[in-house]
């Protein structure tokens, strides 16, 4: 080889064309596939025969599409979430406990202003049964009821009257007038003794062990008084740290059997709901029942769950971004949102609130004075809410996090057969003054509330993928299938959209210069003076000067040989030879 | 051999002088690296050269980071858990059966007589406003009444209560102490109390209680448990239940079994217990299909007449589900079953797996646990609960000298009583009251890593029904008693349904969530994502770092060689012969520089040599010698 081409080789190897100054788009190419980092690329450039250059574009065109596929696959399931159950062994907050006796006033206090709506029931019942008298309670034999119906014009019947349909149905068209009534008078109650309600205990709460008497009274419509225990009364909620029934809650309850209101409720007992203490209990529909003359022992276990809010469900966290007011002074949960939203809807549509739920601002109570139609309205704005028409179930969201309590309830007869006797005697004692005659069985209650052990659940939802694991999937991807990296994908970047477009515009631009100049016939002379390239017809890039690359490019135009220099007459190598030699030799003296 | 051929290359190096410096390794590394980045750094225009300088160190801190938190979350030992649901053969549970009350009231009257008597005059005492002094005279024991008597506090005057012994007049006269109007209080103005005493009487605490059901009740527990502690278990066991009266017919699947198949056990609250399917000496029983027609079916008599009455208000029979070979804390654990009902239960198995150390901090046969399992001389396994009340009993011992009743006892102690340990009561309430020894059991004991539970969905209906009544009954009674007579009745039968549901079992299962592979594959990620970079990179880079080391250290050598050069021309304080001269110096044999002679000689060097014979030396030579030495080293560091 000649020293020239040598030289001339060496320089290219040494010096790059990068970009821009690259002459061809090929060009560029040729030496992106050479120098790129990925794999795929150099092959097709270096392998030889067609075949072999085809599949090897192939494979690099197979690797790139299930690059891409791959990425997408996991850039979709980066919102999903993975459930993790702990299970702990730990000191437990006591739940909140809410007792309510089924019947919500007591029938001596609230006879008087029932008085009316019993006699009508009484009436109904009489002319669409045809029975008359409710012998099953001997107090009321003494009430004079007979001359009240006819006395008193009936002015509930007029408001809801009571159709006689069909056989199968009336026992439904029933129950819907006693209730419906119910709700109204209670409504009407509210108005003018809400003063009574709170004065009237219907149950007392005997005796509790262990932790604390502290109950607080809350009123709840459809049940009176009811009595939260451990409902964070001075800031302190009360823990176990041991389970078992020793360790949990006892109460004796007195459930006055006599001052149960004939129509309004038709079972005896209690309701207990254990709940969190920020929230509110639904006692009239999540509320487990207890039976008289027995004890009833519920063994909890807590489980928590947590979801994730946006953007992996749809769940809220405080309830702030929900469009509905909370009515209730209480935390948000679902259950809230949809009894706050048909309140809402009912003060909209009806113009006034209804009674089993708090009242929202500036609105009252339905009552039949104010409101004469507000039954129907009623009735039918439930229905389109069981229906799903009012839109409340779209718009509440669930909690992101709630604890659940699982109760696993079991019974037993107490008191027993032969310690009756004493027990009774002695809870009569506790009573005191308040009840002046012996208790009955049937009166009391038992109910012990434990944890059954400490071991506290918490089913948790974690992100499944985080922006690390994305990333480093795909650079497994990436190096799995071309071994490529971030930088192959600046590079490509570069070359595909920088590069390459510098290349195309500087080519437009002198097909259009050129375009131009024969468009337009030389004007003048001086124009054809342009001998850059050292009037090189091969070389074509008119514009820029020549690179050192492109110079080397051309083939030696003229005859005319440099001479070139002689070669030195020393000799170099020898002479460094000589002197390194020289040089260890003179070391090793010096050192000596 | 290669070590060696290396080391001597080095040595070489050494003797010559840094062959290499800090940029070329640089630029060499760059060059011939693996990885992406540093490569564009140096085959790049300046403009372009300074970008992917910025971007290479920018990813290589990318990268740096990115490992710092996967390695972080490796190291955070986290699980994941895997869930399954269904129907598998499995072992039916253990099933523990115990009566309500602990003891057959016929045969502890003996023991419980004076205690009785006490407690219905302490009743009648309460509730009755005047106290009529005719019966209470009769011989009443008044040792143990003496020891932790019943008190009335009166708090009609919130300010002054009045503490009113129940027999204040009675045993010691002092009448003055309870006036009378003290006599007609009612719970609203009285409050019953407990005294303690401890340290003979010193010092006295009084146990308040918001009703007087939950005070007499406690305090005849207190005392029922002060006599039974004395009496040995053996007689005790003799007094409970014996299984033949408790069960009546038991149905396992198709294949009948008798209370010969339960084990018994004596368990202080609750007297004997039996267990069925304990799997102790017996092969553990499987049960294969769901529904209550392959289950337990039991028949039980809890015989309420025979009750305790002071003791248990709660009539019914009392179960437990449990695991194999684990004690049944039924107690804690169990539930009721109504006498005159049919309760059905169905069962679901609840497993836990969990993963032991690092994962978490449970422990796998509690042989960690720094406290002794006093149950373990019932060959049970360990239990969080079994380790709390070994707990509490190691507290009571080291606290009040004595064991409680209610829990086992280790070697060489005694349970407590009011002969031997005066003090224990007061102890005992103390004890039990402290928040601070339960918290420090709590942090001692850890939960045992596999843990069962069974979750029961219960219904109950009444049984007998009214027209079979009659024929269960007879029976029953025949088979019982061999008598024509209804000895048993509505009160006292139970009926049980124990099977597995259609899905028998949950299994929630813990798995390491980052293990290495998990790790290594993603570090590998990130490496390869931000840079194509692999382990080999990394060693790479680990080679560059021992060759900068070597550099380092050959300059140090040079350095100091060159300090010691200068100190010896220091010495001889003229300047270096020329390249001419040295050449000269090898070429003509004759020639000397005789640099030694005129050390001390303050002339000029050059006025000396100028009369020396020979060819003159080029002048550009010594310009040329460092070029020519680059060229040279770079030819061997190729080599390397």
């Amino acid at each position: 080889m000649a020293p020239g081409e040598k030289i001339k080789a060496k320089i290219k190897k040494n010096l790059p064309m990068t970009g821009p100054q690259a002459p061809t788009i090929k060009e560029l190419m040729r030496w992106y596939c050479l120098n790129t980092n990925t794999h795929g690329c150099r092959r097709i450039v270096v392998s030889r025969g067609r075949l072999r250059r085809l599949l090897w574009i192939l494979f690099t065109l197979t690797a790139v599409a299930l690059i891409v596929w791959q990425c997408a696959l996991l850039v979709l399931s980066f919102y999903t979430v993975s459930v993790s159950i702990k299970v702990h062994f730990q000191k437990l907050d006591f739940p909140a406990v809410t007792i309510c006796n089924i019947n919500p006033y007591k029938y001596s206090a609230v006879k008087d202003l029932l008085s009316d709506l019993e006699q009508e029931t009484r009436g109904a019942l009489k002319t669409l049964f045809g029975f008359s008298e409710l012998e099953s309670r001997k107090r009321r034999e003494a009430e004079p009821l007979s001359s009240a119906w006819e006395g008193t014009r009936p002015k509930f019947i007029n408001s809801v009257p009571l159709l006689f349909f069909d056989q199968d149905e009336t026992s439904k068209v029933a129950r819907d007038f006693l209730t419906g009534q119910k709700r109204k008078v209670r409504g009407s109650v509210i108005h003018k003794a809400s003063d009574i309600m709170h004065v009237h205990q219907s149950k007392q709460v005997v005796g509790f062990k262990l932790i604390g008497r502290n109950f607080t009274l809350f009123h709840h419509p459809m049940h009176g008084n009811c009595y939260t225990f451990n409902n964070r009364v001075n800031d302190t909620v009360l823990s176990t740290s041991m389970g078992g029934s020793e360790y949990g809650l006892q109460v004796i309850l007195y459930i006055n059997e006599e001052e149960y209101n004939p129509f309004l409720v038709s079972s005896t007992g209690a309701k207990v709901i254990v709940h969190q203490q920020e929230e509110y209990p639904f006692i009239e529909d999540v509320g487990t029942e207890i039976e008289t003359a027995m004890a009833t022992s519920i063994g909890m276990h807590l489980t928590e769950s947590f979801k994730l809010s946006e953007p992996y469900s749809q769940c809220t966290e405080d309830g702030k971004d929900v469009p509905i007011t909370n009515i209730y002074n209480t935390a948000y949960s679902l259950q809230i949102c949809l009894h706050s939203c048909f309140q809402t809807k009912m003060v909209e549509k009806c113009g006034c609130a209804q009674y089993s739920q708090p009242l929202p601002k500036g609105a009252n109570y339905c009552n039949y004075q104010q409101h004469p139609n507000w039954m129907y309205c009623y009735y039918k704005l439930q229905q389109s809410f069981v229906r799903e028409e009012l839109g409340c179930q779209a718009v509440c969201r669930e909690a992101c996090s709630f604890k659940e309590w699982t109760l696993t309830t079991s019974l037993a007869q107490w008191p027993s057969e032969v310690s009756e006797k004493w027990l009774l005697s002695i809870l009569t004692w506790d009573q005191g003054q308040q009840i002046n005659k012996k208790l009955n069985k049937t009166d009391l209650a038992k109910l012990l509330i434990f944890y059954k052990d400490l071991n506290h659940r918490s089913v948790m939802e974690n992100p499944d993928n985080t922006i690390p694991s994305l990333l480093s999937n795909f650079g497994g991807q990436l190096g799995l299938w071309m071994s490529c990296s971030v930088v192959c994908i600046i590079e490509i970047f570069e070359v595909f959209f920088i590069d390459s477009l510098s290349i195309i515009t500087r080519h437009q631009w002198q097909k259009a210069k050129e375009w131009w100049a024969r468009r337009q016939p030389p004007p003048c002379p001086e124009a054809a003076l342009r001998p850059q390239g050292q009037d090189n017809p091969a070389l074509h890039i008119d514009e820029d000067p020549p690179t050192f690359t492109s110079a080397l490019r051309l083939p030696p135009a003229l005859r005319t040989q440099v001479p070139g220099t002689p070669p030195p007459k020393y000799n170099t190598l020898r002479l460094e030879r000589a002197f390194s030699s020289q040089l260890t030799d003179t070391q090793v003296l010096d050192e000596s | 051999m290669h070590v060696k051929k290396y080391l001597l290359k080095c040595l070489h190096r050494l003797q010559k002088g840094p062959g290499y410096t800090y940029k070329e390794l640089l630029v060499w590394y760059c060059n011939n690296t693996n990885t992406h980045g540093p490569k564009r750094v140096i085959c790049e225009g300046p403009k372009k050269k300074a970008m992917w300088f910025v971007l290479t160190l920018l990813f290589t801190s990318l990268v740096c980071w990115q490992w710092g938190v996967f390695i972080k979350t490796y190291l955070s030992w986290k699980v994941s858990v895997s869930l399954s649901i269904g129907f598998k053969n499995m072992d039916f549970p253990a099933v523990t059966i115990c009566n309500a009350s602990p003891f057959q009231y016929s045969k502890v009257k003996h023991l419980l007589k004076d205690l009785d008597e006490l407690m219905e005059v302490v009743l009648e005492r309460i509730l009755a406003p005047e106290p009529s002094h005719a019966n209470v005279t009769k011989a009443l024991n008044f040792t143990i009444w003496n020891h932790t008597p019943l008190v009335l506090i009166d708090e009609r005057d919130p300010s002054h209560p009045v503490v009113l012994d129940l027999f204040g007049e009675d045993y010691n006269g002092s009448a003055s102490s309870s006036p009378a109007p003290g006599r007609s209080c009612n719970a609203q103005g009285c409050k019953v109390a407990m005294r303690l005493c401890s340290f003979n009487g010193t010092v006295c605490t009084y146990q308040n209680f918001t009703s007087a059901t939950q005070a007499v009740t406690e305090w005849y527990v207190l005392q029922a448990t002060n006599i039974f502690s004395q009496v040995p278990r053996k007689e005790l066991m003799k007094m409970g239940y014996p299984a033949e009266r408790l069960i009546l017919a038991c149905l396992f699947g198709a294949e009948p079994c008798s209370y010969r198949n339960f084990t018994s056990i004596f368990y202080p609250d609750y007297g004997n217990c039996y267990i069925f399917n304990w799997g102790m000496t017996d092969k553990i029983l499987p049960s294969a299909n769901p529904g209550a027609e392959f289950g337990l079916k039991l028949i039980l008599d809890i015989g309420q007449e025979d009750y305790v009455p002071f003791l248990t208000s709660t009539a019914g029979a009392r179960l437990m589900l449990h695991e194999q070979k684990s004690y049944p804390f039924i107690k804690d654990e169990g539930i009721y079953a109504m006498a005159g009902t049919e309760t059905s239960i169905g069962v679901l198995v609840d497993k836990l797996e969990r993963k032991g150390r690092p994962y978490s901090q449970c422990t796998m046969n509690g042989s960690d646990v720094p406290i002794q399992n006093l149950y373990s001389g019932y060959n049970t396994t360990y239990s969080i609960q079994a380790c709390l009340r070994s707990c509490f009993q190691d507290h009571m011992i080291q606290n009040c000298s004595c064991g409680h009743y209610l829990y086992p006892l280790p070697h060489g102690e005694k349970y407590c009583n009011n002969q031997d340990f005066p003090d224990w009561a007061y102890c005992y309430s103390a004890l039990q009251r402290s928040v601070d020894q339960r918290e420090a059991c709590i942090s001692q004991c850890s939960e045992s890593c596999n843990d069962t539970k069974y979750k029961m969905t219960i219904s109950m209906a009444e049984w007998p029904s009214e027209s079979s009544e009659d024929w269960i009954f007879h029976v029953l009674s025949q088979e019982r008693d061999q008598s024509a007579n209804i000895t048993v009745s509505r009160k006292g039968i139970v009926k049980l349904n124990i099977y597995f549901q259609e899905f028998n079992y949950r299994t929630i299962q813990e798995s390491p969530a980052n293990n290495i592979v998990w790790l290594l594959s993603n570090l590998g990620g990130q490496f390869g994502f931000w840079m194509g970079g692999s382990v080999l990179c990394l060693i790479e880079f680990g080679e560059i770092i021992i060759d900068f080391m070597w550099i380092t250290i050959i300059k140090l050598v040079a350095f100091s060689k060159s300090l010691r050069q200068r100190r010896a021309r220091m010495r001889y304080a003229g300047p270096p012969p020329t390249v001419a001269e040295l050449v000269e110096a090898h070429t003509n044999f004759s020639f000397q520089p005789d640099v030694a002679d005129r050390g001390p000689d303050t002339k000029p060097y050059a006025e000396q040599t100028l009369p020396i014979p020979g060819t003159p030396p080029p002048n550009y030579d010594s310009l040329r010698l460092q070029p020519l030495d680059v060229i040279e080293s770079d030819s061997e560091g190729d080599v390397i």
